[in-house]
């Protein structure tokens, strides 16, 4: 074994403090990412040194933080996994060194522009995946050392779990941000209907639920609720897709099934690995039925006037996502007036240990003849409670009037 | 790496992966994982043995999913055992039923013959 010099033994001592340094943790993960790029600049006496961060839709590497070179980041460099430099330590998972870097070695053209002469690279790995590229590089020809490499891979697993948790929190503003803005604000104004709706993240964040009420030129009321297969912002935004396409869809035709038909062509062309559950109803503009679709999701629940509530007997269609041409059976209801119609998500159903007809047994128990509101309040109260979901839950209610606003009763004229 | 919660069994060689009583969001990535690794196994049919599952969310039907689709896309079949009500029930209203071949016991999962 050779003996190691105890002043080189105590300088190395420094440089690997310098990056496990434990004040770090106090700054937020970008200060984290830029000091550490700052801190192995100066211990590595190298000229730059970036991270670029895997974009897996792409599988492209994209310069995210920089120091000595920020032009990188700047104008926004990518680099295909495979190709060049960086791409080759993403593709062969290990480190890489260059003694010469020109356009036959490094398809970054800022990187040979500014003249630099060697450069040494590792990839960062969280979870056993490649996420990321850490790379220096010098304006003066050097040999990197084995020492060097360390270093530099010590960095990297520091920054990889900074970057984590970036993602992650990035995720989750993102997608609960989305997700605010695909519900709707405000449930449209329908004569002779009320309506009422909830929508509650699970314990894991966002999911894919989502539910849409609009009405049609020609004064029906179209209803829609469904749940993506994921979470956070990767279902946030294919529900998002979902949503605009059934409303465009929604227009073009009456039938039911045939809106769902074509949701289902367009999402396995463009979106071929999602999967969803929707339920899909048009209910006419005098409010008294309603035709309804299913795809893959559970039936609505309804309450007629002095009779228990019950599961509407709709016959089951295919999930969106799974196999194409496949016709869903689309199903008449009668709404008679003081009916109420509940929609829902599986979430609602979902308690440990218990059986999904449990679940809407007790939810058929809850579901009274009621105004909306108070009939969310009694089921997200009674199938929810104080324990927080574990899937996300969305519930909607939708109450025909028992009797139709008398003409001429205007607020305040009550009690006369 | 094998997941202990989806253990996988060759069964006269066919890969057999044993789902736990609960799949959902938490555990739904190591159904895929599990999944993949039989189908790298396996000579194209794969068995997933349902019996002991009482419940299964959207995240679980996407692995189950996913994993028929690239059966067929190789010319292979994913089986399904499905003998608890709970779960039978869950394939028929999401249609699957129909879609994904399904059996009430691992006998006759691995017994017949594809249907063609």
């Amino acid at each position: 074994m050779t003996a190691v010099d105890p002043v080189t033994v105590e300088a190395r001592l420094r440089d690997i403090q310098s990056i496990t340094d434990a004040a770090l943790s106090r700054l937020d993960d970008r200060e984290l990412l830029a000091e550490l790029l700052d801190r192995i600049r100066e211990i590595l006496q190298v000229d730059t040194a970036a991270v670029l961060l895997l974009d897996f839709s792409s599988g492209q590497l994209i310069a995210t933080a920089a120091a000595g070179l920020e032009e990188e980041v700047r104008q926004g460099v990518r680099i295909p996994v495979g190709r060049g430099f960086a791409g080759r330590i993403a593709a062969e998972h290990r480190p890489v060194i260059l003694d010469r870097v020109d356009h036959t070695t490094v398809l970054n053209p800022i990187l040979w522009a500014k003249g630099i002469q060697s450069m040494m690279g590792v990839p960062m790995v969280a979870g056993g995946k490649v996420i990321g590229v850490l790379h220096v590089g010098s304006l003066a020809r050097r040999q990197f050392t084995g020492y060097d490499t360390e270093l530099l891979q010590l960095t990297a697993d520091r920054a990889a779990v900074a970057v984590q948790s970036m993602a992650a929190q990035a995720d989750r503003v993102a997608s609960a941000a989305l997700q605010r803005s695909l519900v709707p604000s405000a449930l449209p104004a329908v004569a002779g209907v009320e309506m009422a709706a909830r929508y509650v993240p699970g314990r894991g964040g966002v999911g894919g639920d989502w539910y849409d009420v609009f009405t049609r030129p020609t004064g029906e009321l179209c209803v829609v609720i469904g749940d993506v297969a994921g979470s956070g912002l990767a279902a946030a935004v294919i529900m998002g897709r979902m949503r605009s396409a059934l409303r465009a869809y929604a227009l073009e035709t009456l039938d039911p099934g045939e809106v769902l038909a074509r949701l289902d062509r367009k999402m396995q062309h463009f979106e071929p690995s999602a999967l969803a559950t929707v339920l899909y109803a048009v209910i006419d503009a005098a409010a008294d039925q309603m035709h309804v679709c299913l795809a893959g999701h559970f039936p609505p629940v309804i309450a007629l006037p002095g009779r228990p509530a019950e599961l509407v007997r709709a016959t089951p269609g295919l999930m969106i996502g799974v196999v194409g041409g496949v016709k869903r059976p689309v199903t008449a209801v009668t709404i008679p007036p003081g009916a109420l119609l509940c929609f829902y998500t599986d979430g609602l159903l979902e308690r440990p240990g218990e059986l999904i007809d449990d679940g809407l047994t007790r939810l058929c128990q809850v579901v009274s003849t009621q105004p909306p509101e108070a009939a969310c309040a009694a089921v997200m109260g009674a199938l929810i409670g104080s324990e927080p979901a574990r899937d996300d839950v969305a519930l909607l209610m939708i109450w025909r009037q028992a009797w139709p606003d008398p003409p001429g009763n205007i607020a305040g004229a009550d009690g006369a | 790496m094998p997941d202990a919660m989806f253990p996988v069994e060759i069964v006269s060689g066919v890969p057999v992966v044993a789902t736990p009583e609960e799949i959902d969001i938490t555990n739904a990535g190591g159904l895929r994982a599990a999944l993949l690794e039989s189908a790298a196994h396996g000579s194209g049919r794969l068995v997933v043995d349902m019996s002991r599952t009482r419940f299964c969310d959207t995240a679980g039907l996407h692995a189950l999913v996913s994993a028929h689709k690239r059966a067929l896309a190789d010319g292979g079949e994913v089986r399904l055992v499905i003998s608890g009500a709970a779960v039978q029930r869950i394939f028929t209203i999401t249609g699957l039923n129909h879609v994904i071949p399904n059996f009430t016991s691992l006998q006759e999962a691995l017994g017949q013959t594809s249907v063609s």
